[in-house]
């Protein structure tokens, strides 16, 4: 008796609970048709966003780097926007590490054999013997003994995607300071810039501090198949050489006849190895009398010792380099310590061909860091080279708002002066390396005037970190007088508060939230609703339960 | 000690500590340089460098040196061959000294990168950064002594080259009787973090014997 009648009140509240909006669409309408529509309720109210506290955009500059400044005799121009390059390690790349003072060696950072200049071979005033070492660190990667990832680098606010990079040999730790676990200013994405002078007599060592084997691929810069000695040069290990194993080192020569914008990276499982970050812009210059290189530019961007055959046709010139990332690729160094279970990770149970990139970076930063430091800073009337590549997996459909730039080499070949025209769209395939030429005239047709003009990725998961915008690879064309004392940019758009968060590339922040609170909030509960959802809960045990009971009951019956 | 304050203890030690991104090796023309530099005490040569040395100044609890020591210790692939799991390891990952003492290392780099022999968690008012520093280029040895302070404390060897420590290169020293072992020391103790290394099918095999241990007992319980 008592089950019938909790059969009953199981059944009343089931059909009392169930949701109005869920009748069928005939009920519905038959009900509208004699009682009109349902009395009026509120929809939830908005949530308040979630309050975090932006971190500094622009952090401060106590050692004077972002200044004009002549160090080691070598002139090294401004960087204005808010983080430079230590100008002590440029002064050290263009001289060489082995011919400046102690001090100055010192406060780079480098080791004194990281770039070694010798002889000037065709007296022309500057060195023609290069000896330039790189070792490989691994950023973001895991740990048997501490929690997260180990020797830290932020590609934006919360996003540390593991990476490996090639760097300029170093002295010391590879952390900033006492307490952090920050990987320390040289050691970034992207791998540094390296430039080199036509005809320069250049060996290449390669001190593999890493736990995997790698080697050094010249791609598209002049070197032979083998070196003098006869052994491979290519980097390629499976038609030249034998890959360099942890605790190795090998050397790579080339005495590159053509000049042009090249590439360098790993060529060991290239598809995993070069898209953790193996990979870097290889600038070889126009020979020039007296023509001091800055040998490497770490993080790319501003080249604060520019070449003479810059100057002869521009005022400055800029590195660009793009890379996507896998996150499904990145985070293999991060879930294990044991180098047989990575290798196992990254280079059979990942399949690149089922890839998609998630995180997109110029100079080894995604927006809103890109302007910190990836801002195209120039005067009225100056004219700018941009050297770019793009190292990502997906192409880049490259575009400039208030201008239009002007390819004037691609692959590192001049391209013929007829077929020169401006352009506000520029497609890069992988790999692909443009000189563009960037002129600040306010003719209507290559510049439209002063202002902040973003350039960025026009395909549209490049402008996003994992789906979140503005993130990725935008970043902006200033011109001088927008940007404030310590190199911000006086924009006059949104705040930036909320891009200066974790919480808003984790996606947790309404992304209008900034200037509409409320209007396009996360919304409160129904809680109405919830009740009667958790009543038909409720009714549907009971009536389960019953039947279940009722069926055992009638088995027993018939045993 | 507890093991709860054991593993307190060991994770103080694991946290990363100390850098100096701000410095730089001689070379052949300046010949041996010692200065001092972002605080550290610096002597450097083609070599590498040995940072904060301290030969004769005794820490605060120490009336006299105790003893001296003279260790030489290996480093580079070759030590890791043993471990399955590492790359990079050192002749000897544990170094035991009595409280007080004077220690002289030798590093032997046997690689072609550079490695280096770091101890931290020293005093700060003997050593800046609480740390004494090795580091040794690619084929090149380097020696550095100090002094230790008087209380029985483990503290953390590594290289802190990027991955290096994980992959091997960590160690403890062992002052008087210590604070008990620290994690993840080749030959010494276990990782904190360690896979578990299971087979393929352990999942299954799992299943099935849950399913075995279940009907078993159903079968026994029923039969009494």
């Amino acid at each position: 008796m008592t089950r019938r009648w909790l059969f009953i009140l199981a059944l009343l509240i089931a059909l009392l609970s169930y949701p109005t909006q869920w009748y069928p669409m005939p009920l519905r309408l038959k009900l509208t048709e004699w009682f009109g529509a349902a009395g009026f309720r509120q929809l939830p109210a908005s949530l308040p966003a979630e309050a975090a506290e932006p971190e500094i955009f622009c952090p401060p500059d106590p050692q004077g780097w972002r200044n004009s400044q002549m160090i080691e005799n070598v002139d090294i121009i401004a960087s204005t926007p808010c983080v430079a390059d230590n100008p002590y390690t440029v002064a050290a790349f263009v001289r060489g590490s082995n011919n400046v003072s102690q001090a100055t060696l010192h406060k780079s950072g480098l080791a004194a054999d990281a770039v070694e200049k010798g002889r000037d071979l065709d007296g022309d005033g500057d060195p023609d013997e290069i000896h330039i070492r790189l070792e490989v660190a691994e950023l973001n990667g895991g740990s048997s003994v501490v929690p997260g990832p180990v020797t830290q680098y932020e590609i934006a606010p919360g996003i540390r995607p593991g990476l490996w990079v090639f760097a300029p040999k170093l002295v010391g730790m590879a952390v900033e300071n006492f307490e952090s676990n920050q990987a320390r200013r040289s050691l970034r994405l992207p791998s540094p810039a390296i430039r080199i002078e036509q005809g320069d007599k250049v060996r290449i060592t390669l001190e593999n501090t890493h736990y995997m084997p790698h080697t050094l691929h010249l791609h598209g810069a002049d070197h032979g198949f083998t070196d003098v000695s006869g052994e491979g040069n290519d980097g390629v290990p499976i038609t030249s050489e034998m890959p360099v194993m942890p605790g190795a080192a090998r050397s790579y020569e080339l005495s590159p006849r053509h000049a042009g914008t090249m590439f360098y990276h790993c060529h060991v499982q290239p598809h995993v190895h070069v898209m953790m970050g193996l990979q870097g812009l290889f600038i070889v210059e126009e020979n020039r009398p007296d023509n001091w290189l800055q040998t490497m530019n770490i993080g790319a961007g501003l080249v604060r010792a520019p070449s003479r055959a810059l100057r002869e046709q521009y005022d400055r010139e800029y590195d660009l380099h793009y890379l996507d990332l896998d996150k499904e690729l990145s985070e293999r160094i991060q879930d294990q310590n044991d180098p047989r279970l990575i290798t196992r990770s990254m280079h059979r149970e990942y399949d690149i061909t089922d890839s998609a990139p998630d995180y997109f970076t110029l100079n080894g930063r995604s927006f809103p860091y890109t302007f910190r430091e990836s801002l195209l800073v120039g005067e009225d009337e100056e004219r700018i080279r941009l050297r770019v590549v793009n190292g990502g997996a997906k192409g880049i459909a490259l575009h400039t708002h208030g201008h239009k730039f002007t390819a004037t080499h691609r692959d590192g070949v001049a391209l013929p002066e007829n077929t020169h025209a401006p352009q506000d769209v520029i497609w890069l395939a992988t790999s692909q390396r443009v000189d563009l030429a960037l002129e600040l005239s306010n003719d209507g047709l290559h510049a439209y005037g002063p202002g902040i003009w973003p350039f960025h990725d026009h395909q549209y998961n490049g402008v996003t970190s994992d789906g979140i915008g503005p993130g990725g690879n935008i970043s902006a064309i200033v011109y001088a007088q927008y940007l404030d004392e310590a190199g911000w940019p006086q924009t006059r758009g949104v705040p930036f508060d909320q891009y200066f968060t974790q919480a808003f590339y984790r996606k947790e922040i309404p992304v209008w939230e900034s200037y509409a609170p409320g209007l396009f909030s996360d919304t409160g509960f129904d809680w109405l609703m919830l009740l009667r959802v958790l009543g038909l809960a409720l009714a549907g045990g009971v009536i389960a339960a019953l039947a279940v009971s009722a069926l055992f009951r009638r088995g027993q019956g018939r045993s | 000690m507890k093991p709860g304050s054991l593993l307190v203890a060991g994770l103080i030690f694991l946290l990363p500590l100390a850098g100096f991104g701000q410095s730089g090796v001689d070379h052949s023309k300046h010949g041996v340089d010692h200065s001092k530099h972002g605080g550290h005490q610096m002597s450097l040569d083609p070599g590498g460098m040995v940072m904060n040395q301290n030969h004769d100044t005794l820490p605060r609890d120490c009336n006299e040196i105790s003893r001296d020591y003279d260790f030489t210790i290996h480093a580079g692939r070759d030590y890791a061959s043993e471990v399955p799991g590492m790359i990079y390891g050192m002749s000897q990952h544990e170094v035991r000294v009595q409280p007080c003492s004077r220690i002289t290392v030798t590093f032997v780099n046997e690689d072609s990168v550079r490695h280096q022999w770091m101890v931290h968690g020293l005093p700060a008012y003997l050593y800046p950064a609480g740390m004494f520093h090795i580091e040794a280029s690619g084929g090149h040895r380097k020696t550095g002594t100090f002094i230790v302070p008087g209380d029985d404390r483990s503290y953390l060897i590594h290289c802190d080259m990027a991955q290096h420590m994980e992959k091997g290169m960590r160690g403890q020293l062992v002052v008087g009787n210590g604070s008990g072992d620290l994690w993840g020391v080749a030959g010494i103790s276990d990782e904190f973090y360690r896979f578990s290394y299971l087979p393929v099918h352990a999942a299954l095999l799992a299943a099935l014997v849950l399913v075995f241990a279940f009907l078993a007992t159903f079968w026994l319980t029923r039969k009494r």
